[in-house]
C-alpha cells in the first residue's frame, strides 16, 4: 500500500528496548532488551501469557510509550527526538490501532467511528470510511451505532477505523479476544488481506488461532522475546 | 453499492454532516452532552439560574434607578430662587444677576405667582396661579405651548375638578381665558407643583416683580454652579435671596442606587460562580468516565489541543445555552414586572439593561468555559497509555 515509503527501511523497529516500571515491590522489568522488526506484508503474532509485557511492547510500537533504554525507529529514524505533537501526527498518518475491547465511541455511527482519526482534518474521509466498511462486510450497517452491532461487527468497524489513514503498520491487541471462533476467523481473514496489501501487521494475543494465521510467531515471556 | 449508500446518506443529512465536518469539535461536543442529558441539563440549570438572577436583579435595579431619577431628575436640575425673608419680590436687577449666573448652563424662568378662585364648566376651585412666558421650559411637558397668548394652561388635577379640557373656557377674577393646554403633572417632581395650578401669561399679573425665579439647568453640575453663582452675585453683602437646589440630595440618591445595584449584582454573580463549580464537577466526572475514549482519540492521532477544544466546547455550550435561556427568562420576568406594576416599561428598556443582559450572558459563558478548563486540560494532557488503561 505504501511500498515507496521509507526507502525500503522497515516501517518499525525496536532496538534493544528495555522498559522498567517502579512498582510497589521495587523495579519491574516489563521488557528486557527486546529487538523486533515489523516487516511489510507480514502478520506477526506476539504470543505470551498475561503480564508477559505484550501490551507494553505494542505501546512501544505504537509510539504511545517511551522505553527506559533502547530505541524505536520509524522508517529508519529514531522517534525519541519527536515532540508529542509529531508523534501524534505519526500515529495519525502511519499507524493503525485495533484495541482489545474495540473502543468505539458509543455516540458515533459506524461511518463516523471509522473516520474518527481524520475528524479534525480538512479533507473528508467519509467516502473512504464507507468503502472500508463495505470491504469488511458492513455496507448495510453504516449508520448503526456500536450498541446496535454484535461483537464481531464492532471489531470489524474497529479494523476499518485502523485502515482509514492507509497505515504502514497495523497494531492489534487481542483482535480475537472477545469473539467466538467463527467470527475470530473472519476477522483474522480480514487482517490477512490487509497484510497482503503491504501493511505490516502485529497482533499480540494468547489465542493460538491467531498464530495459525500469522506468518511469524514470537513468544514473549517475562519481557524476554523468544523466536 | 457502497457508493450509492454513501450518496444516499450524504443527501439525507447533508446539513448535519456539513456542520459536523465544519465544526468537528462542536459536533462531537453536542453528541457527548446528549449522552448524559440529565447531568448536562442540571449543570446548565445552574447557569440558567445564575444568569436569570443577574439579569432580573440587574435590570430591575437599573429600571428602579431610571424611574426614580426620571421623577426626581427635574428636582436635581432645578434651582429655585425666591426672596429672602423680609424682602418683597425679585426685581429686574436680581433677574439680571440670575441670568448672568445661568448663562450657558440653563434656562431662566421668572415666575409671577398668586392665588385666585378659578371656575370652569363643572365647578369652582381655589388655585395657585403662575405667570411665565416659557411654560414649556418649566413644565417640561410637550402639550404646553411655548408662549401663552390670551390663554392659560391648567394643571391636570385642577382641570379634572373643573371639568376643563383643551378648548374650554375658565374664568379667573372675572376674566375669561381659553384653556390652551392641560399640564400633565405625572412624572414631574418639583417644588413647583403644576397639577393644581393655572399658568397664565405674565401680563395678566399686576406686579412687575417676580415671586420667584426658576432656573432649569442643563445638568446637575450646571445646577450646582448656577446656585453658587447666584449666591455669589446676590448674597455676598447680605442675604437677599434664598437659593434652593437639591442637586446634592440627588447625587446621594444616585450613589445609593449604584451601591444597591452593585450589591445585588454581586449576590447574583455568586450564584453564577456556584454554577461554574457545578460545571467543573460535571466535566471532571465526564472526562473520568470517558478516559478510555479520550485515550483512543489520542492514540489514533487526535492532537491534545483538538481534544482540549472538544471538551471546552462541551462546557462552553452549557454556558451558551444556559445563558441564553436565563437571559430570555430574566428579560421576560422583568418586562412582566414592569407591565404588572407602576414601573414604566421605558425605564426597563434602557441601553444599560442591554449591557446587563449581554454582560450576564457573557459572564455565564466565561464561567462555563472556566469550569471546563482544568478537567479538559487534565484529560487532554494525560498520556494515552494511561487513559487507555483506565
Amino acid at each position: 500500500m505504501n511500498d515507496g515509503d521509507g526507502h525500503g527501511s522497515p516501517p518499525l523497529r525496536l532496538d534493544g528496548i528495555t522498559k522498567q516500571y517502579d512498582g510497589g515491590g521495587g523495579t519491574v522489568t516489563a521488557l528486557d532488551d527486546v529487538d523486533f522488526t515489523v516487516e511489510r506484508g507480514e502478520v506477526t503474532a506476539i504470543m505470551g501469557p498475561s503480564g508477559s509485557g505484550k501490551s507494553t511492547m505494542l505501546n512501544m510500537l505504537g509510539l504511545l510509550d517511551d522505553p527506559t533504554t533502547g530505541s524505536v525507529e520509524l522508517l529508519g529514524e529514531r522517534v525519541a527526538a519527536l515532540s508529542a505533537r509529531e508523534r501524534t501526527d505519526v500515529r495519525r498518518k502511519r499507524v493503525g490501532f485495533v484495541f482489545q475491547d474495540f473502543h468505539l465511541i458509543p455516540t458515533l455511527s459506524a461511518v463516523e467511528n471509522v473516520r474518527l482519526p481524520t475528524r479534525f482534518l480538512d479533507a473528508d474521509y467519509t467516502d473512504r470510511a464507507v468503502d472500508l466498511l463495505g470491504r469488511v462486510g458492513l455496507a448495510d450497517r453504516l449508520r448503526h451505532t456500536p450498541d446496535e452491532l454484535s461483537g464481531g461487527q464492532k471489531q470489524r468497524v474497529a479494523i476499518a477505523r485502523s485502515l482509514i489513514n492507509e497505515p504502514d503498520v497495523l497494531l492489534a491487541d487481542e483482535p480475537t479476544g472477545n469473539l467466538d471462533r467463527d467470527t475470530g476467523e473472519a476477522v483474522l481473514g480480514e487482517i490477512q488481506t490487509i497484510a497482503d496489501a503491504g501493511v505490516g501487521v502485529v497482533a499480540v494475543t494468547h489465542d493460538s488461532l491467531v498464530g495459525e494465521y500469522a506468518d511469524r510467531t514470537v513468544e514473549l515471556v517475562d519481557g524476554v522475546l523468544d523466536g | 453499492m457502497a457508493d450509492e449508500r454513501a450518496s444516499d446518506q450524504s443527501v439525507e443529512s447533508s446539513l448535519a454532516t456539513r456542520l459536523a465536518r465544519r465544526f468537528p469539535a462542536g459536533s462531537l461536543a453536542v453528541r457527548n452532552l446528549s449522552r448524559q442529558r440529565l447531568r448536562a441539563g442540571l449543570a446548565m440549570l445552574g447557569i440558567v439560574i445564575g444568569v436569570f438572577a443577574v439579569i432580573t436583579l440587574g435590570m430591575l435595579g437599573t429600571a428602579l434607578q431610571t424611574a426614580a431619577l426620571a421623577e426626581l431628575g427635574g428636582l436635581g436640575n432645578q434651582v429655585i430662587i425666591s426672596p429672602d425673608d423680609g424682602e418683597e419680590n425679585l426685581g429686574p436687577r436680581e433677574v439680571q444677576a440670575i441670568r448672568q449666573a445661568a448663562a450657558g448652563g440653563g434656562t431662566v424662568i421668572p415666575l409671577n405667582s398668586g392665588g385666585a378662585s378659578v371656575s370652569g364648566p363643572n365647578g369652582q376651585s381655589f388655585a395657585q396661579l403662575y405667570g411665565t412666558t416659557q411654560p414649556a421650559a418649566l413644565f417640561g411637558v410637550d402639550n404646553v405651548p411655548d408662549t401663552l397668548r390670551q390663554g392659560v394652561a391648567v394643571g391636570d388635577e385642577l382641570a379634572a375638578g373643573l371639568g376643563a379640557r383643551v378648548g374650554s373656557a375658565v374664568e379667573i377674577e372675572g376674566n375669561r381665558y381659553r384653556v390652551l393646554a392641560i399640564i400633565d403633572s405625572e412624572g414631574t417632581f418639583s417644588p413647583i407643583r403644576p397639577g393644581s395650578a393655572v399658568v397664565l401669561p405674565p401680563d395678566e399679573f399686576v406686579a412687575d416683580d417676580y415671586a420667584q425665579v426658576v432656573v432649569q439647568a442643563d445638568s446637575a453640575d450646571d445646577a450646582r454652579a448656577i446656585a453658587d453663582g447666584v449666591r455669589e452675585r446676590l448674597n455676598t453683602r447680605q442675604e437677599r435671596v434664598s437659593v434652593l437646589s437639591l442637586t446634592s440630595v440627588l447625587s446621594r440618591i444616585t450613589e445609593f442606587f449604584a451601591l444597591l445595584n452593585g450589591f445585588l449584582l454581586a449576590v447574583a454573580g455568586i450564584s453564577l460562580v456556584v454554577a461554574g463549580v457545578s460545571i467543573f464537577n460535571v466535566m471532571l466526572m465526564t472526562v473520568s468516565e470517558r478516559r478510555g475514549e479520550i485515550g483512543v482519540l489520542r492514540a489514533v492521532g487526535v492532537h491534545r489541543d483538538e481534544v482540549l477544544r472538544t471538551l471546552l466546547v462541551e462546557s462552553t455550550l452549557l454556558g451558551v445555552v444556559g445563558g441564553a435561556l436565563g437571559a430570555i427568562l430574566g428579560t421576560a420576568v422583568v418586562v412582566g414586572v414592569a407591565l404588572g406594576t407602576r414601573l414604566p416599561l421605558s425605564a426597563v428598556l434602557v441601553p444599560t439593561n442591554g449591557l446587563v443582559v449581554l454582560g450576564a450572558f457573557g459572564f455565564g459563558m466565561l464561567i462555563a468555559l472556566g469550569g471546563g478548563l482544568y478537567p479538559a486540560y487534565r484529560a487532554a494532557w494525560e498520556p494515552p497509555v494511561e487513559s487507555l488503561r483506565g
